[in-house]
């Protein structure tokens, strides 16, 4: 068919109304496209047709009994002796043919179509058949496609294609906020699915997570390079099911993760609120670890903290092991430092690793970047990098430090939710006194204070109240992560 | 609406439907029971909209009528009368229920609300002797998957080849398969593995048939006085036979007893593994035994003496293995494998009717 012709119909073709074309005439070398626009045309489409029926259905009866009986539906076949309407099962046909049947006609009736009869049909997917052709089935066809049909076949290649070969254990710096998870994370890969299902580590932002659970993967596929392995980051996962949902490929989708050895799954805080891709997770995390497949999780939360989490994918994740990462200290920073320098090729003098440990001091990203910004600075120059150079070059990310004791106060109260004046005041409740305690802790180690001066901002009379509960705290925060956290966030929040 | 029924009478009636009416659906008449007079009978009937379930008992109707009524309430109300005839009476929509000692009236809601019960107006039909049917679907039924991701394996499939009539279930990690005797027509039925749990309440023991009607879409299910519709599954259920290894090289005889035993024994080191099991025949010593392994906790090794043919070693979930010696029957059990790989056979072997295959765990 010429171009012209072509290009006119597909223009016609995609407006709302049906046409149908009953011959092409050539005349004098042009073109002369006769189109029959059919009976149908200044009817609506059966998809608009329906739509508008549900519309105007939902205001006439109760919203629990539209989303029963009505929701599921779809029109599959509009002529004029014939109505088929696509119903999910036997009940809500029933319930069409015997109930409902007289105001679907009347509302039917009032969009212009006069049917003599209309039948009710059971089908599985309630997908009108003509929407499939006019989404046009080559359009886009996801390139992500490929990746599930090829599962079947070679798998390897295409298991580990989320990993990225350099996040591996070597390369990682274990401190003391992170060789619990370290050392989880190592057994993982030694009693592959056995111990430690699932592995739940949460954290901060920019203190290994990613990397850790990458050097999990790395690791597996470096002891067998048959095993599979895939990375997904949650959002990523919900692009590929909505994707396999669209594409009517969620069989294909469940299987590719439902075959994977190891399942490694980023920032699962993000499937929040997000029920259907909840649900189909349950479906894949219950097939894995049933079939004993390791699961690794990570997330900036504890399980319990993320909202609208449902309860049993919630009590799953706690069941596994779950490991919090915490704010690498002083001496791992440094020894980050200077892992990050030798991989340049640079050896560090020990001031400048200094200078940048202490001054950066909860995101190992931002680390690595004050210190790639030092390095490329010293490269363009031909310069060493030394103590001047990071200061003068640095100096500017360097915290503001004009913190005051009351300001620590007011962010412990804000934190956990209690007023002030009580914090200050006398009352010995528990629900007081531990945030008193902790805003102690924290003017003594984040702001140096005196004994007797933070006894004194806290109203308290006597310094040895102060010793002990800075005392306290110390020992609880090594074993209650409650308290841990609460530092951790009251922390954080000071120096925004 | 008037009538007479017997307490007896109507709480069966309640018992076998009430549990139907569900309080979680959406639609807040769900959660109600149909009471309708047909001729001199009263019908009880609930719904979830995948299965329905109506029951039919005796009564005395001097008027008739109908009215939905909160199951739960119901339920609860007539199991605490005492035995007796029980009168009902309808005013608008509020139910009296009287018997010497107790007055009620509950609130009920009008029957035209309520989803039209199914019914099969053409369809064929057959017969299963009760008993049998109920053996064959307590044996399969565990099998099936509760995993709504892959519809198919949710049912119960029932099914004819070479004029024997099967019922079989899988959830992709095990499966069951029963011979239920001959049958001369074809038959292949996916019905809901939920649905017949629920008919597996209604049949007794008695020597009960039960009268099934099927169409391409639903099949109902009467027996004695109540009947079950239920939905089918459509789609077409994997070609399991296949999976069904042949031969055997190592085949142990034990005592079913004393198998389930030391199963369970060592299921309590397995619970951190998720219920991993590893079984070691051994043909030199005559002795199963099967180790499990908790990591933080210890370890077992639990053995038994059994008649043993070659040597081997399989790691197997000890749930499934606690299941299908719970489903076999009879004195002994045969468990035969392939080693690791292939999937291993339970069974009886005085009774060549049921086999139970379970796929092996990596280990």
């Amino acid at each position: 068919m010429p171009a012209t012709v072509h290009k006119f119909l597909s223009l016609r073709l995609k407006q709302t109304y049906t046409s149908k074309i009953l011959f092409v005439v050539v005349e004098n070398c042009q073109l002369l496209v006769l189109l029959w626009v059919g009976h149908l045309e200044g009817k609506l489409k059966n998809n608009e047709l329906w739509q508008a029926v549900l519309g105007e259905i939902e205001l006439s009866v109760s919203r629990a009994s539209y989303v029963t009986w009505f929701k599921n539906t779809s029109l599959l076949k509009q002529s004029d002796e014939l109505l088929v309407v696509g119903v999910s099962n036997v009940f809500i046909k029933q319930q069409f043919e015997h109930k409902f049947n007289d105001l679907v006609v009347g509302i039917l009736k009032k969009n212009g179509v006069e049917s003599k009869k209309i039948e009710y049909k059971i089908c599985a997917i309630t997908k009108s058949a003509e929407d499939n052709n006019e989404t046009g089935a080559s359009e886009t066809y996801p390139a992500s496609q490929e990746s599930y049909t090829q599962s079947s076949g070679s798998i390897t290649h295409d298991y580990r294609k989320g990993l990225n070969e350099r996040y591996t254990f070597d390369n990682f710096v274990v401190g003391s906020g992170n060789e619990m998870a370290y050392a989880a994370c190592r057994a993982v890969v030694e009693n592959l699915g056995v111990k430690y299902n699932p592995l739940y580590l949460y954290g901060g932002v920019g203190i290994g997570k990613t990397h850790l659970i990458q050097a999990v993967g790395n690791a597996v596929i470096g002891t067998n390079s048959n095993a599979r392995v895939v990375y997904i980051s949650s959002d990523q996962f919900v692009k590929e099911f909505v994707a396999a949902l669209r594409y009517k490929k969620s069989g294909d989708f469940a299987d590719f993760y439902r075959a994977a050895d190891v399942l490694i799954i980023d920032d699962v805080q993000f499937f929040a609120g997000k029920e259907k891709i909840q649900e189909e997770f349950f479906h894949t995390y219950n097939a894995l670890h049933q079939a004993n497949h390791q699961i690794i999780i990570s997330s900036d939360k504890p399980p319990r903290d993320i909202p609208t989490l449902e309860e049993r994918l919630r009590s799953r994740f706690i069941g596994g092991m779950t490991i919090d990462m915490q704010n690498p200290d002083f001496e791992t920073r440094c020894a980050i430092v200077q892992t990050k320098a030798q991989t340049h090729g640079i050896d560090l003098p020990s001031d400048v690793t200094e200078f940048l440990a202490t001054n950066i001091q909860t995101n190992i990203r931002e680390l690595e970047g004050a210190l790639n910004q030092l390095l490329a600075f010293c490269e363009m120059r031909e310069l060493s990098p030394d103590l001047e150079i990071a200061t003068g070059l640095l100096g500017s990310i360097k915290r503001p430090k004009h913190l005051t004791a009351k300001q620590v106060i007011e962010r412990t109260a804000r934190h956990y939710q209690v007023a002030l004046d009580d914090i200050l005041g006398p009352k010995r409740d528990k629900d007081i006194v531990v945030p008193r305690q902790v805003a102690m802790y924290i003017l003594r180690s984040e702001l140096h204070l005196s004994f007797p001066k933070i006894a004194k901002e806290l109203g308290r009379k006597d310094h040895t109240t102060a010793i002990h509960s800075v005392d306290k705290i110390q020992k609880a925060s090594a074993l209650d992560s409650d308290i841990r956290e609460a530092i951790t966030n009251i922390r954080d929040r000071l120096y925004v | 609406m008037k009538l007479q029924v017997t307490q007896e009478n109507l709480n069966s009636a309640l018992m076998s439907v009430a549990k139907v009416a569900s309080s979680r659906s959406t639609l807040p008449i769900l959660s109600n029971i149909l009471l309708k007079t047909k001729g001199t009978r009263l019908s009880v009937a609930a719904t979830n909209l995948d299965i329905a379930i109506t029951h039919y008992i005796g009564s005395k109707v001097s008027e008739e009528g109908s009215i939905t009524i909160p199951a739960r309430l119901m339920q609860e109300f007539v199991s605490s009368l005492p035995s007796g005839v029980i009168d009902i009476e309808l005013d608008d929509t509020k139910l009296h229920i009287t018997t010497p000692q107790y007055t009620s009236t509950i609130n009920g809601a009008p029957a035209d609300d309520f989803p039209v019960m199914p019914a099969i107006t053409s369809g064929k039909s057959l017969e299963l002797p009760g008993p049998i049917f109920k053996k064959a679907l307590q044996q399969v039924i565990f099998a099936a998957s509760g995993d709504d991701s892959r519809p198919v394996l949710t049912g119960v499939y029932i099914y004819t080849q070479n004029n024997s009539l099967y019922a079989v279930a899988t959830d992709s990690y095990r499966l069951a398969e029963e011979v239920m005797g001959t049958h001369k027509e074809e038959i292949t039925l996916l019905i809901p593995a939920t649905a017949l749990a629920e008919l597996l309440r209604l049949i007794g023991d008695d020597d009960s048939k039960i009268k099934v009607t099927y169409d391409d879409q639903q099949a109902s299910f009467s027996v004695d006085d109540t009947e079950l519709v239920t939905r089918l599954i459509d789609g077409k259920y994997p070609d399991y036979q296949k999976l069904i290894p042949k031969d055997f090289a190592i085949v142990a005889t034990v005592n079913r007893n004393e198998m389930i035993n030391i199963t369970k024994v060592s299921s309590l080191f397995a619970r951190s593994s998720s219920g991993s099991i590893k079984l070691e025949i051994n043909e030199e010593d005559q002795l199963l035994s099967i180790h499990s392994i908790a990591s933080q906790l210890g370890e077992n090794t639990s053995s038994s003496a059994a008649k043993i043919k070659g040597s081997g070693s399989i790691t197997i979930n000890s749930r499934y293995l606690l299941d299908a010696l719970h489903a076999l029957g009879g004195d002994d059990v045969e468990f035969c494998c392939n080693g690791k790989l292939e999937p291993a056979l339970i069974k009886d072997p005085s009774n060549k009717n049921y086999t139970h295959i379970i796929m092996p765990l990596k280990s």
